[in-house]
């Protein structure tokens, strides 16, 4: 058998030696894995800078719509403010007594032989209830009838309009002054009427429903 | 079969090469991707809340044009009954303005003059004051003074009578003496 000498054995197990060199491979991947990371990195940065240029876009709209809603918001909140302001006007204005119409149903209650002296009239704050004090005198053979006269009649007068109407004497007494009414004298009575009514109409009575006549067979 | 031994050399080269892979696993996701998604995170959510903001301030529009719309009636009166205020202290053109729209109702020598200033209650009427005056009419006549409180009562729609008083005078039976307790409502200038 030839004996055969390997001279390059030394060199042979250096050369291997160096490629299982951990190392090396250590090196070698990690540059591999380092690569993939840079990869995946560059993709993320691209889709950042896409989502960027998206944001952009997004943030010019919204400074163009911001000036126009500041406005708009502002122009709302005016608008706002007018309508509530005009609700608690209106509730003001529908809320007033009107005089006017009381003093021509007062007038028209005068009959030629009372006469008013005093009319002393105001709407209360509480419940804008309307309390009014008419002084006055009447002739007449009776004279505290013809007082008890007009006071029935503003009464039925006062309730054609408003509610809750309260006509009541606070005094009444004859006086000793004879009256010349129509050429004709009559003693005088002298009156105080107190009157309070609420100035909201009353409410129409509602009929009852006329009952079923049960049919008899 | 057969193990692998690793001598002393290796070794260290295998504890080097995995603080090397540990290190840099570290550095990218701390310094490079960890900061690339919080910045991207943050970039979405701004997109998201522009959006939203963006639709909200949309309809925030509409609205305010619905809203234009229907306010226009209360637009129109809100803008007749601040014109019922003129220009000025009240003090100085209610007494004349009473003065001669009493004269042209034939009653002559009325008198106003101011009994009190209140602010309103209600939140609404911020703007808005309210004046109690005392008018004074001594030349008055009670149908004159019917038609000229309805009149006043028609034409004014902020003035509102609270306290009407008539007296008889004797000296002058062709006259009543008449107070009125007047209160308005009026822009605050």
């Amino acid at each position: 058998m030839a004996l055969q000498l390997n001279l390059l054995h030394e060199e042979i197990s250096e050369h291997r030696q160096r490629q299982r060199d951990p190392l090396k491979l250590g090196v070698m991947a990690l540059s591999a894995f380092g690569a993939l990371l840079f990869l995946y990195y560059m993709w993320n940065a691209y889709q950042t800078i896409q989502i960027k240029s998206h944001l952009n876009a997004v943030e010019s709209e919204w400074r163009k719509v911001e000036p126009r809603v500041t406005a708009a918001q502002k122009r709302a909140e005016e608008l706002r403010k007018i309508i509530d302001s005009t609700k608690v006007l209106d509730d003001i204005i529908d809320g007033r007594f009107y005089w006017a119409p009381f003093l021509a149903k007062l007038s028209h209650c005068v009959a030629p032989n009372v006469q008013l002296i005093a009319l002393d009239g105001g709407v209360a704050e509480a419940n804008n209830s309307i309390t009014v004090t008419i002084e006055g005198t009447g002739a007449a053979r009776e004279p505290r009838a013809a007082a008890e006269e007009f006071r029935q009649l503003l009464f039925e007068k006062l309730e054609e309009s408003y509610s809750e109407v309260k006509v009541q004497f606070k005094n009444l007494e004859d006086l000793d002054t004879i009256v010349n009414v129509g050429g004709v004298a009559m003693p005088s009575a002298r009156f105080v009427l107190n009157l309070t009514f609420n100035p909201k109409p009353a409410p129409a009575k509602v009929s009852a429903p006329p009952k079923k006549i049960a049919k008899t067979k | 079969m057969k193990l692998t031994r690793f001598n002393k050399d290796q070794i260290q080269k295998i504890i080097l090469s995995s603080i090397g892979f540990v290190a840099l696993i570290y550095c990218y996701f701390n310094f490079f991707l960890g900061p690339l998604n919080k910045s991207r995170a943050s970039m979405t959510q701004a997109i998201a809340d522009l959006q939203a903001k963006t639709a909200s301030s949309k309809t925030e529009m509409k609205k305010t044009a619905n809203l234009e719309v229907q306010a226009k009636a209360a637009t129109s009166n809100y803008t007749t009954l601040k014109a019922t205020t003129p220009e000025g202290a009240p003090i100085a053109w209610f007494p004349p303005k009473m003065r001669t729209f009493f004269a042209d109702q034939r009653m002559d020598k009325a008198a106003a003059r101011l009994e009190s200033t209140a602010d309103y209650k209600q939140p609404e009427l911020s703007d808005w004051i309210k004046d109690t005056w005392a008018v004074e009419l001594p030349q008055g006549d009670y149908n004159a003074l019917g038609a000229a409180i309805a009149k006043l009562e028609n034409t004014e729609p902020l003035l509102a009578v609270e306290k009407i008083v008539i007296h008889a005078t004797p000296e002058e039976p062709q006259y009543q003496q008449v107070s009125l307790i007047v209160q308005t409502t009026l822009l605050r200038r």
